[in-house]
């Protein structure tokens, strides 16, 4: 069991090898498919108590506000398309490329938080708490364990940073790895962003 | 691979009672009594969980408070808890094993401990004291009531920071000692630990301290990995090479001990 997974080797593989093959360790498949399924119970409990008491819910839905919901989710599919482009440059062995479009990446990647800053502080000071009903415990709740999963990516983008940058053969599996698991971080924002902010 | 073929051999001609892991195992199996006992004292013996309400009743409170057989709970529970500081020496000496900094080791070793104290002893002793002497005031004994269950259900921080640790360790590790998927498995304990910091707010529904995202979905995340994480464990000391292990570094370091002292 202890054998079956490699530590981080130098992978620098040919680019006929990158056809016909999961891009990315399985190690991170098996986290992606789990935090989606994770992410599913728990949608499906907000539409259940969302069913149950909708006034409720379309009355919270009334305090968020759609266009900085939509500028995140701007952000997010920028920066996936970004990390798209890096993962691209570096299977290509276009170190620099892949540096520059990464670094753009984690740019807008660091932009998120601070949209979720600038949203939920008013909110908050406005008595908006999660206490003040079960949709914004939910809206609080949800939208933070995003976040988490957010500075986590950014960590690891970090991490893929630093082999493009000091590796002598950049891991091109680890770099893929970082990539799947910021368009699963952008993936769970569209699933958020319908059910919370467009959802009527 | 050859120095497993050899250890293997070697395991097969030595007494059970010499093995050189004899150590591990005894803790290692120390873990399945602790959680039987534990699941008997919480579940059985005096009906704490799966947790009570938060919006029950005062007599409903003051009768659960007063059962005879929650003071023997708590005094076995507050007895053997000693017994999980022995579990989490077997996931330390895994951390050990691997490549990372000795700071996840100190860092889990703390955390763990804060974690027993908080997440077991403090509601252990909240709901033995409760039914220590009866005539309590049925307020302190509600106070008594919402203090056990929030100490046992929202201690987060501690508990955040083990699998934190551990999930970090496990994926950053290069000797493979613990398989990867099980670091993230481990990073999914650390997300619903975020989510019991709810019951500190909600007194009903989903987000309670019986409720279905604080609770409950958390026990199915839950349950399966504490077993995971064993039988991952228990292959992990198997696989071990018996040059690798404390005895032999100890017997190894001793006649320079006696030449120091000589």
């Amino acid at each position: 069991m202890t054998s079956t997974n490699s530590p981080a080797v130098n992978l620098a593989k040919p680019a006929s090898a990158t056809s016909g093959r999961v891009s990315g360790e399985s190690s991170m498949w098996f986290f992606i498919i789990g935090d989606l399924f994770i992410f599913g119970a728990y949608f499906v409990s907000y539409m259940y108590y969302r069913g149950q008491d909708q006034q409720l819910f379309l009355e919270g839905q009334q305090h968020l506000d759609q266009w900085i919901g939509v500028v995140n989710t701007l952000v997010l599919l920028t920066s996936s398309l970004f990390v798209a482009l890096a993962a691209e440059g570096a299977r290509n062995g276009n170190r620099k490329t892949a540096l520059r479009m990464l670094t753009i990446a984690c740019a807008l990647g660091v932009l998120f938080p601070v949209l979720k800053m600038i949203e939920w502080l008013p909110k908050l000071d406005a008595g908006l708490t999660p206490g003040e009903s079960l949709f914004f415990m939910y809206y609080y709740l949800m939208t933070g364990l995003h976040l988490v999963h957010v500075i986590l990516g950014l960590i690891i983008l970090g991490f893929v940073f630093r082999e493009l940058k000091t590796a002598k053969h950049p891991n091109i599996g680890f770099v893929e790895t970082g990539a799947v698991y910021w368009h699963m971080v952008d993936l769970l924002w569209l699933l958020l962003f319908a059910l919370f902010y467009l959802m009527r | 691979m050859t120095e497993l073929a050899v250890d293997t051999a070697n395991r097969s001609a030595v007494p059970w009672f010499k093995n050189k892991k004899l150590d591990q195992y005894i803790c290692f199996w120390s873990v399945p009594v602790f959680y039987t006992l534990f699941g008997l004292v919480f579940v059985p013996l005096s009906y704490m969980m799966p947790p009570r309400s938060p919006a029950a009743g005062i007599a409903e409170v003051v009768s659960f408070m007063q059962s005879p057989t929650l003071l023997i709970a708590s005094a076995i529970l507050i007895l053997v808890l000693g017994l999980s500081a022995v579990a989490n020496a077997c996931y330390a000496v895994q951390i050990r094993r691997m490549s990372v900094s000795p700071v996840f080791l100190y860092a889990f070793l703390a955390g763990s401990m804060v974690g027993a104290i908080v997440g077991c002893l403090f509601p252990m002793f909240c709901f033995g004291l409760g039914a220590f002497r009866p005539g309590y005031d049925p307020e302190i004994l509600a106070m008594l009531y919402d203090f056990g269950y929030l100490s046992f259900i929202g201690s987060l921080g501690c508990f955040c920071l083990n699998w934190g640790v551990l999930s970090l360790a496990i994926v950053l590790d290069k000797n493979a000692i613990l398989p990867k998927w099980l670091g993230y498995y481990t990073a999914w304990q650390f997300a619903t630990e975020l989510f019991a910091a709810t019951v500190w707010i909600a007194k009903d529904g989903p987000f309670a301290w019986d409720g279905l995202m604080a609770f409950w979905f958390n026990i199915v995340i839950y349950v399966p990995w504490q077993i995971i994480v064993y039988v991952c464990v228990f292959m992990a000391i198997k696989n071990q090479s018996e040059t690798e292990l404390y005895s032999s570094e100890l017997e190894s370091a001793a006649p320079n001990e006696k030449l120091a002292y000589s």
